[in-house]
């Protein structure tokens, strides 16, 4: 009896220490890790938990489409994970199919609204992470427009992905933001500039060369910048910019191009990013599993009819603008990741391209920033196809 | 010196005699022991704990109820692109051509969400529809190898690519979902085969798959068409003088091959998948062509040696998630190099066995483009 | 003991083999203590029935299969190599019984394959002229430019037996070299190998055939079983003793015994008369087929079968023997001509339509025609009649139970040696594989039987026992075409005998009126007007 005590004692102490360190699955799409971007970012918010709270973290690579639902539930059912993050809305269904069994397991999902499935996911286990991409995205377009307006462009461009709630919210913000900056040029300057927009789904976040084709053929049109929303077919993008620097023999001033997701303004031409911080999502859901508040968070957004758990905005800085202290921290990010960055000329010729632009844009998109930020000004936004065709409608820039 | 040597490759060669005389069964799991010491030493040299993933492999994948349901699972469409190869290895070919024969029978199964029908009918047109478009797109080859000559090693893999892009643009053009721009409509309810076990990947579709590879071996062994196909790909000379019909066994084989491909990819898309529909590039139908050829070769090119050569290879997979979540997790690369040196070591034998025909087979191939290219230069 | 060399011959001696003994995995005794010389300059002639371990000896003489015990030496050292290639390179060559031809290489391309840099630039030139030389001083001719597997089965072996000598060997191995070649290049041969033993090489002959062993032979070895029975010189041998050795044991019938020392052969002299005014079973009325080559093999061949009879084409191999049989059986469609079975059309068929009016066909290649090794005995026995309804039922299913019946019965019925029905035909012996062959078309129960070479490679009792079955076979009323090399086969079986030559009868008559040198001249082309 008295050995059984002690075998029980130095079970208890023995699990006590098992469940001391924390557990954290950063389940991944086919994309995988070293995509420099949405992937990456949502691990290195997981690292940073780990560097803060001591938490533990795996990640868990799929081979293909058919290994999304067996590793979610086979991390669920594993027991030994306090959350689990299924990173990208291509985990959509396997997240739908799993959860409901694990009511128990704390969930999180980036991209993937609160709502029914088969598109959205529903359950207090399960903590959403979306973004207002449409804020910062108004700030993109309505910078784009006014580049265009200064440099005698007509058009802004953007390439984007494989269309969706997600993207729908970038191209709703894209669309405000030009209309709002032609409105304030006219009122700056006496005469609407009347920029407009040149947009292409391709249909691919991988498809680098048709990302370079098509941003080639935007230029060609009249565009003074590309809006990259697809990824790594940014890098496509980018190509097509400086290869039209090239040919045209130029070292600074338009074509731009604008990134997203990551800061990446250490590109060259690059006026400005989109940036979109899931390293923060990821890390705001390990942090109310640490501090014990996920089960109430998801709760208290279920009953306020909330996206998500966690939603990045331009007031809690999950989306923004790309600044200069942003500039810094993503500088080392890539020179990290291995590209040959000049560190001082880089951020001289961020500056310089961006000091370049009048004060009084600056002081536009300022404005436009502040009006967002205090809830006077209302960024239109759009979920659904029928969203989507009304937002065309209202914003047409220049489409029949 | 000279005397150890020659002790040396006694003892070689009386580990070859053992080896050779072994029972088939028994050599395949001295095949996989190897392989399995092989990926442990690489493992261990990369340092990761090889016995903890190793535990957490076999015995996740094949001790408790999950485990043997998702290793069935993986299994199921494996068997059918296995005896894809095999019949036609049997028939004396090489059938590359299982990768394209699956993505039209997929392609041909989405399909049948645009109608709605009654569950069960709905099934079988579905199950239909995928045998039926995965043989005609095998008949391609069989037709260019019986009336032209054509190497079906070439044409599969043509084929193959022809049936990768025709795909991409059905699923962009007609079958796209209007929801969700990244796939294909789904296959309805009505069509789906429910769980097994739930909580699993496991569907009723595995009685389908075993039901399928117990009718290939009757057919390979028990039926007079079966028999042809077996005498005219060991000895067609022979099978000629028997009153056999090469060329109508060939094209039964390969359409018989393409049946069962088409069937693979019916049975992911109606039963394991969790959208039931299809991705732009068919990520869930992508390799499970080629993995079937290995599945072939460790089962021995023999329906029910197949059936347990899929149970492993499927094991290997769904223990091989679990190495990621290990407590000395392995990254899924790494997973991945282990089972192909697994796979290779048990494919080993029968390769072996299969060697002569395919020595057979290159010297045609090489002497075909000898002439193709020596008619070049001559012009 | 008495019959080993005597200690002055020891010196001279090439290779040793000492008390060597060969134990296969499945625990066959191939070999059993075996210990003998093989001297330069002798031909020694390796008999022994099939089975009785003579390929097994000279694997292991060679040196490419290494003896369970004992020793092989030359003066020079153990004699062991992991190649035939490495043989060759030592002075070793060996002529195998099936060959080791890539098909789609042509002769020449397969001989420069064997040498040492195959893929040199002037390799095939060179080649090419050592061969012509070669077939000039040995009488030894193939085409050398036709991919081989167009070949006749005895120009692929001439080729091997080519590949060898174009080695400049110290010993010469041939395995059954005279069984696929016609008596002229069998005379050819044994002229070209007399030279080489005039030279000082050593030169192995493995045969069946006591008169070849008694014409070139300077020393027998006789071996039954695996073991040495016989150590003979050839000048102190009688072809009965060498039988005796052979077989083992005193032949049942006296009369057995004298025959076969006679001509190896079983002879029914008596006949029943044919009646010629009945309708023919075979009737074939200028037939004129091509080769594989594209030349007229059987040029405007006419010749009636009648029940009862058998009719023997005799003739040197690849004088469109091989391509009449082919024409006839559905396996070659001829251009021209008309043949009929029992009144029916034939031409143009395929061979199972041709089966269904009762033609029953023993291919003259076993093992690339006649079986597929591989499958089992039951899988074998049914090839060519496996659609019949007495083994198929409903659904194309096969009745494996009657299947295996039918196998246990034919084994019973043919004395075919094997451990049952399961058995692949791999496993058996050259003889037993040519009596189930033979078997499954005689329960065709066929109106005519094509038999081409059936005792090709056999030894003594089984090529006594197929021919003794032709014969029965024309007793009860079946009509025959036997097609051999062997000529005295065809004379002994025949009721009439037609000598083909490129594509052509030279004669057709009964054997009575043939006399040997006839036979030799009308083989070699001589017109019939020329000899009378």
């Amino acid at each position: 009896m008295k050995r059984l005590l002690v075998l029980g004692l130095v079970l208890v102490i023995g699990l006590s220490f098992a469940v001391s360190a924390k557990k954290v699955a950063i389940i991944l799409d086919v994309g995988g890790r070293g995509d420099q971007s949405f992937n990456d970012m949502a691990f290195s918010g997981a690292e940073r938990a780990k560097a803060e709270f001591g938490w533990e973290v795996v990640d868990i690579a799929s081979n293909s489409e058919n290994d999304y639902v067996p590793n979610v539930r086979n991390a669920a059912r594993d027991g030994s994970f306090d959350l689990i993050v299924a990173t990208g809305f291509l985990l959509t269904g396997a997240l739908n199919e799993v959860a409901p069994d694990f009511p128990d397991q704390a969930f999180a999902i980036v991209d993937v609204a609160a709502g029914p499935p088969p598109w959205n996911t529903q359950g207090a286990n399960i903590m959403n992470l979306v973004f207002n991409e449409n804020e910062m995205s108004a700030l993109v377009g309505a910078l784009g427009a006014m580049t265009a307006a200064q440099y005698g462009y007509t058009h802004f461009g953007a390439v984007l992905g494989i269309p969706g709630s997600v993207l729908y919210h970038f191209e709703a913000g894209l669309r405000f933001g030009i209309a709002w900056a032609n409105t304030k040029w006219g009122e700056l300057f006496g005469t609407d500039p009347g920029i407009n927009l040149l947009y292409n789904y391709i249909f691919s976040f991988d498809d680098e060369e048709l990302g370079e084709s098509t941003t080639t053929a935007q230029l060609a049109a009249g565009a003074v910048g590309v809006y990259n929303v697809a990824g790594p077919v940014g890098f496509g993008d980018h190509r097509a910019i400086v290869n039209a620097h090239t040919q045209a023999g130029t070292l600074v001033g338009p074509p731009y191009y604008f990134g997203v997701d990551a800061d990446n303004d250490y590109f060259s031409h690059t006026l400005a990013s989109g940036m979109k911080r899931v390293d923060v999502a990821v890390y705001e859901a390990i942090k109310a599993v640490e501090e014990g508040t996920f089960g109430a968070q998801v709760a208290a957004n279920a009953a306020a009819g909330l996206a998500g758990g966690y939603v990045g905005t331009l007031e809690n800085s999950g989306v923004k603008l790309s600044k200069a202290a942003d500039l810094l921290e993503f500088i080392e990010f890539g020179i990290a990741a291995g590209a040959e960055i000049d560190y001082y000329q880089t951020i001289a010729n961020w500056a310089t391209e961006r000091a370049a632009l009048s004060d009084a844009i600056w002081d536009a998109i300022a404005e436009l920033e502040a009006g967002i930020l205090d809830g006077s000004i209302q960024v239109v936004t759009a979920n659904t196809d029928d969203d989507m065709a009304a937002v065309r409608a209202e914003y047409t820039l220049g489409a029949p | 010196m000279t005397e150890d040597k020659k002790q040396a490759s006694r003892l070689l060669r009386g580990i070859h005699r053992t080896l050779t005389g072994l029972h088939p069964a028994l050599e395949s799991v001295l095949a996989a022991i190897v392989g399995l010491l092989f990926g442990a030493l690489i493992m261990w040299v990369w340092g990761y704990d090889p016995i903890v993933a190793y535990k957490t492999m076999l015995l996740g994948a094949f001790t408790d109820k999950w485990g043997l349901a998702d290793s069935g699972a993986i299994a199921a469409p494996l068997v059918l692109t296995a005896l894809t190869f095999s019949i036609c290895l049997r028939a004396g070919m090489f059938n590359i051509g299982a990768e394209g024969q699956v993505i039209m029978g997929g392609l041909a199964a989405i399909s049948v969400g645009f109608f709605v029908l009654p569950s069960g009918l709905h099934h079988v047109v579905a199950l239909v529809f995928a045998m039926v478009a995965g043989g005609i797109w095998a008949i391609g080859p069989a037709i260019l190898k019986l009336t032209r000559g054509v190497n079906e090693v070439i044409s599969t893999i043509m084929f193959n690519w022809i049936a990768h892009f025709l795909s991409i643009f059905l699923i962009g053009a007609v079958l796209l979902n209007p929801f969700s721009a990244d796939q294909t409509i789904a296959i309805p309810p009505s069509a789906i085969f429910s769980k097994l076990i739930r909580g699993t990947d496991l569907t009723y579709a595995i009685f389908i798959v075993i039901g399928f590879a117990l009718i290939v071996y009757f057919v390979l062994w028990h039926t007079a068409v079966g028999y042809e196909v077996r005498a005219s790909g060991l000895n067609p000379s022979a099978a000629r003088y028997g009153g056999i019909k090469n060329k109508r066994t060939m094209f039964l084989a390969f359409v018989l091959g393409g049946i069962s491909a088409g069937l693979a990819a019916a049975v992911i898309l109606m039963g394991s998948s969790a959208t039931h529909a299809m991705y732009r590039l068919h990520g869930q139908l992508r390799n499970i062509g080629f993995d079937g050829m290995a599945v072939a070769m460790v089962g021995r090119n023999h329906p029910i040696g197949i059936l347990f050569s899929a149970m492993f290879f499927g094991g290997l997979n769904a223990g091989g998630r679990l190495m990621q979540l290990s407590s000395s997790p392995v990254p899924v690369q790494m997973v991945r190099l282990v089972m192909g040196i697994i796979v290779f070591t048990m494919s080993v034998p029968e390769l072996a066995r299969v060697f002569p025909a395919v020595k057979r087979h290159s010297v045609g191939l090489v002497k075909e483009m000898k002439r193709l290219t020596s008619s070049k230069g001559r012009r | 003991m008495s019959k080993r060399p005597r200690s002055d011959e020891i010196a001279k001696y090439y290779l040793r083999a000492e008390r060597i003994t060969k134990i296969y995995g499945d625990g066959t005794v191939a070999v059993r203590d075996v210990s003998l010389d093989i001297h330069q300059g002798e031909v020694i002639g390796l008999l022994g029935e099939n089975g009785a371990g003579k390929t097994t000896l000279t694997k292991m003489l060679s040196g490419l299969l290494p003896p369970t015990s004992g020793r092989v030496s030359s003066p020079l050292g153990a004699i062991r190599f992991s190649s035939p290639r490495e043989a060759l390179a030592f002075g070793i060559g060996m002529v195998h019984q099936h060959f080791a031809l890539v098909g789609t290489f042509t002769a020449a391309e397969n001989v420069a394959l064997s040498h040492e840099r195959p893929f040199a630039r002037t390799q095939l030139a060179n080649t090419r002229a050592r061969l012509e030389e070669l077939m000039a001083e040995s009488g030894l001719h193939v085409p050398l430019d036709v991919p081989v597997e167009k070949l006749a089965v005895g120009e692929q072996q001439r080729v091997e037996i080519l590949k060898v000598l174009t080695r400049e060997v110290d010993c010469l191995i041939l395995d059954e070299p005279t069984s696929v070649l016609t008596p002229l290049e069998v005379d050819e041969l044994f002229v070209f190998l007399g030279k080489l033993r005039d030279e000082g090489k050593s030169i192995i002959l493995i045969t069946h055939k006591l008169k070849e062993v008694k014409s070139i032979t300077d020393r027998i070895i006789v071996l039954r079983h695996g073991e040495l029975v016989g150590d003979v010189r050839t000048s102190e041998s009688t072809t009965e003793t060498l039988a005796q050795l052979m077989v083992g044991e005193v032949l049942e019938h006296e009369a057995d015994a004298v025959e076969l020392s006679d001509r190896d052969l079983p002879i029914r002299r008596v006949r029943k008369p044919v009646d010629r005014a009945t309708q023919s079973v075979l009737h074939v009325q200028s037939l004129t087929s091509k080769g594989n080559t594209g030349e007229t093999a059987v040029d405007d061949v006419s010749f009636d079968i009648h029940g009862g009879e058998i009719f023997g084409i005799a003739g040197v191999e690849g004088n469109g023997q091989s391509e009449l049989v082919e024409s006839l059986t559905g396996l070659r469609v001829p251009i021209a001509g008309q043949a009929t079975i029992n009144g029916t059309n034939i031409l143009g068929k395929d061979p199972r339509e041709i089966y269904k009016l009762g033609v029953a066909h023993i291919p003259e290649d076993r093992w690339e025609l006649g079986l597929i090794l591989p499958f089992t005995l039951a899988e074998n026995a049914i090839l060519g009649v496996h659609q019949w309804k007495q083994f198929k039922g409903p659904l194309s299913f096969l009745r494996w139970g009657r299947i295996n019946k039918h196998v246990r019965e034919l084994m019973d019925r043919f004395e075919i040696r094997a451990t049952g029905p399961s058995a692949p035909a791999k496993s058996l012996s050259g003889g037993n594989q040519q009596k189930l062959i033979v078997g499954r078309e005689l329960a065709k129960d066929p109106a005519i039987i094509v038999a081409s070479q059936p005792t090709r490679g056999l030894d003594i009792g089984a090529a006594k026992y197929i021919r003794d079955l032709l014969v029965e076979m024309r007793d009860i009323g079946r009509a025959i075409l036997l097609v051999s090399a062997d000529l005295d086969e065809v004379l002994a079986l025949s009721d009439r005998v037609a000598i083909m030559y490129e594509g052509q009868f030279m004669t057709v008559c009964p054997p009575e009126e043939l006399t040997r040198e006839r036979v030799g001249l009308l083989m070699g082309g001589v017109r019939e007007e020329a000899v009378a």
